[in-house]
């Protein structure tokens, strides 16, 4: 069975995923499929693999089986399906010893953007930290690195983002820009696929919750109906 | 679109992201230039042999010098993509992985060709030896390419475990045996003046070391390299 959206509004399609670190199953015949422009929460107990699914379709994790397909492309091999995702993940990618620019500069680069000095100049003011673009990332707090890496996933525009805990290390403030952000991304039709252990904040802009469970999607639901999902609604309440 | 330019120009960009933070940092081709000068100094003291003698042992203090340097630079490279997990950023970029792997390379071979460059002279001077010939050089560039070659793909086979700066050594030494050897032997002939028939095969032997180290390098640095 291929992986290929056959509707083309759908972004993201996975069948019947399977990872297993060792002996130890993580993922178990996994299945989800989403449409353009969706903005889902993943939701599920630490450890049950929130992060693992996010890896394997951003094609840093090899899965045992099973397909996925991201657009129109349907390996994690290929360049193109790399260029769609933006992967914002639990460390910011970042190189401590260059500064924002020089580090968003050879982003840029591998992307192979045009205008990458004009583009990496407004992804910096983007995020608010224009005023410390030169400093060293070392000397960066928590919080900047975390809005560095936000700048760092959509320097190329992409269509599909991933991103694993994002809030961490934000403070209020950053964690309000960063709401902005999502919704002002989702308004643009990207599509968003985000894990979140407290994801009450994301419930008011968010389109679809999905529930990762003993390595299976165990619901899938958009907002407005999560309470015909009691189970979930009861998990959402538990976790607030 | 060229596609070849594109690879080239990924490869240019993940050198040129290296000497950048080599640059910024200076924490990989200083400590590898200490150390090798200070295995020339103790080697030169403890062992205070008569300068004929001296001079048979330069090309394997020379190689033994590169080879210990070459392992500390790789092992700074390996650390500097596994801080902050950079090397799933450039894993992330749309481009054939193949060209993360030799943009290190091309990065870690110059990092310890320079700090061969600058160990040339130290060993004339204490070695009593005429470094200076072109052959010699020749020998490095090959012997540090396929020693920086393998080097390169066994880091990115320890990134991913704790026990990285021991595993490292552990792998590669072994592996890299037969080249050292060659270079050794090369580099002694050349130093005493034999004709190049006398060294040909050994040379020989690191050309295609590189080619063979190079090609196990693009077949699984990709497959190594994901989870």
């Amino acid at each position: 069975m291929s992986a290929q959206p056959s509707d083309t509004n759908r972004q993201i399609v996975v069948n019947d995923l399977v990872k297993k670190y060792h002996a130890r199953s993580v993922l178990n015949h996994l299945f989800i499929t989403m449409d353009k422009g969706a903005l889902c929460i993943l939701v599920g107990d630490n450890g049950v693999g929130k992060t693992t699914l996010l890896r394997i379709l951003a094609g840093l994790v090899r899965p045992d089986s099973g397909e996925i397909a991201i657009g129109n492309s349907s390996s994690s091999r290929e360049p193109q399906h790399r260029r769609m995702i933006g992967y914002l993940g639990h460390h910011s990618m970042l190189y401590q010893d260059l500064n924002a620019i020089e580090n968003l500069t050879h982003y840029a680069r591998l992307y192979q953007l045009t205008q990458a000095e004009k583009i990496v100049s407004e992804s910096i003011q983007s995020v608010d930290l224009k005023n410390s673009q030169y400093q060293m990332v070392r000397t960066y707090s928590r919080g900047m690195q975390q809005r560095l890496s936000v700048a760092r996933s959509l320097l190329h525009d992409p269509e599909v983002l991933l991103l694993d805990e994002p809030y961490t290390g934000l403070d209020k403030q950053g964690a309000q820009f960063l709401d902005m952000r999502l919704q002002s991304l989702h308004r643009q039709g990207k599509t968003i696929f985000l894990a979140a252990h407290r994801p009450h904040r994301l419930l008011s802009f968010a389109s679809h919750v999905a529930w990762l469970k003993d390595g299976a999607i165990a619901e899938y639901s958009p907002v407005q109906d999560i309470p015909g999902h009691p189970d979930l609604a009861a998990y959402l309440q538990e976790s607030a | 679109m060229n596609p070849f330019r594109d690879y080239l120009s990924a490869v240019w960009n993940i050198l040129r992201k290296d000497l950048q933070v080599e640059w910024r940092g200076r924490q990989g081709v200083p400590v590898m230039l200490v150390f090798s000068l200070l295995v020339v100094f103790l080697f030169n003291f403890a062992l205070q042999l008569s300068p004929d003698l001296q001079a048979g042992l330069a090309a394997g203090l020379l190689w033994v010098s590169l080879a210990f340097a070459s392992t500390l630079g790789l092992n700074r490279s390996v650390s500097l993509e596994q801080e902050n997990k950079a090397m799933d950023g450039m894993l992330m970029a749309p481009v054939d992985r193949s060209a993360i792997y030799f943009g290190k390379v091309l990065s870690n071979f110059s990092f310890t060709f320079l700090v061969g460059l600058v160990l040339l002279p130290v060993f004339s001077l204490f070695y009593q030896q005429n470094m200076f010939k072109p052959m010699l050089v020749l020998v490095m560039v090959l012997g540090l390419g396929a020693y920086t070659s393998l080097g390169t793909l066994l880091a990115a086979l320890s990134i991913q475990t704790r026990t990285r700066d021991v595993l490292l050594p552990v792998l590669l030494y072994p592996l890299a045996l037969p080249i050292l050897i060659a270079a050794v032997e090369s580099s002694r002939s050349i130093l005493a003046g034999q004709p190049i028939a006398d060294y040909q095969s050994w040379m020989t032997f690191l050309l295609a070391g590189n080619i063979l180290f190079t090609a196990a390098g693009l077949m699984f640095f990709e497959t190594i390299l994901e989870e």
